[in-house]
């Protein structure tokens, strides 16, 4: 299939499911694996890579950067290219090259070691970008939250070429 | 509204923050947040996406701008938003770094509006322009 064939079918799937929202469980948030996000985004200072510290908060970077939660996803999951199937909305099955193009993040309240994440997200907007064939960029809403309430808004968007 | 706060001018400079993530940082960035994508990893398969090499992730990108944000911020201060938009690939042993300015303050809320970009390499490639809006502490 041509690249402009395929953008448009990735168009027509995703103008189907506008608005629709979709729930997936991030499992619950382990101090540890908070610590370790910190430490591998070059963090240092004790509260977001000490579990042990009296101050250790989760970094407030670490549920909207999870993809999935533990523990993790089947093989059968994954595109060739390594994503998600179901990351990107509109592309399963089709032989696109996908980027991120940034994320605006909004915090309502602290997650916290302990609290059960929920993520819900719809498909909000498709564009398309550039000259020629150009590329798709597609806008995402997700709302993280617990039994506490919202914690995170985002707003994301992919590229997808 | 806090005594920083009423210090807090447009136009002040935000503290440069950076990162040279290498590809161990990639690789640990990556399994902890459960990111497979093999533009971040498999050089091969980057290149045939169009891309010099393995790239840094969106989110890495968006802790430096967090932590930009917490550092304007400062002790007792909160990051309520933060916001990227990446505008060119950052590779694996690019420098990254964020810069920016208070955009906008608003004394009723005591809400300050920094404009950020972050930069990479020995060229200094506007990688991604950012914002976040903080309460000072």
């Amino acid at each position: 299939m041509v690249r402009n064939a395929v953008l448009e079918l990735v168009e027509e799937r995703v103008r189907a499911s506008t608005g629709s929202w979709e729930r997936r469980s991030l499992g619950v948030v382990r101090a540890e694996d908070a610590a370790e996000f910190a430490r591998a985004a070059g963090e240092r200072a004790p509260h977001l890579v000490d579990p042990a510290s009296a101050d250790f908060v989760v970094h407030p970077m670490y549920v909207v950067s999870l993809l999935r939660g533990a523990p993790g996803a089947e093989a059968s999951d994954f595109r060739p290219d390594g994503m998600y199937r179901d990351e990107v909305p509109g592309t399963d099955g089709l032989d696109v090259r996908l980027m991120a193009g940034g994320q605006d993040v909004r915090w309502v309240g602290e997650v916290r070691a302990g609290d059960l994440i929920e993520l819900r997200r719809a498909l909000t907007a498709v564009e398309r970008k550039g000259v020629g064939e150009g590329f798709l960029l597609l806008t995402v809403e997700k709302v993280y939250g617990s039994a506490r309430g919202t914690l995170v808004e985002v707003t994301e968007r992919f590229i997808v070429r | 509204m806090t005594g920083l706060v009423r210090q807090v001018v447009v136009g002040q400079a935000v503290l440069p923050v950076e990162l040279t993530p290498d590809a161990v940082t990639l690789l640990r960035f990556g399994a902890v947040t459960r990111n497979a994508h093999r533009i971040h990893y498999d050089t091969e398969f980057a290149r045939s996406e169009g891309l010099a090499g393995p790239v840094v992730m969106a989110q890495l990108h968006g802790c430096l701008f967090h932590r930009a944000a917490v550092e304007f911020a400062g002790v007792g201060g909160r990051v309520r938003e933060v916001g990227w938009q990446n505008r060119a690939p950052a590779y694996v042993g690019d420098r990254l770094v964020v810069t920016g300015t208070v955009q906008s303050v608003d004394v009723s809320s005591g809400a300050v509006t920094l404009d950020l970009v972050e930069r990479c390499g020995a060229g200094g490639v506007v990688c991604c322009r950012g914002r976040a809006v903080v309460i000072p502490g």
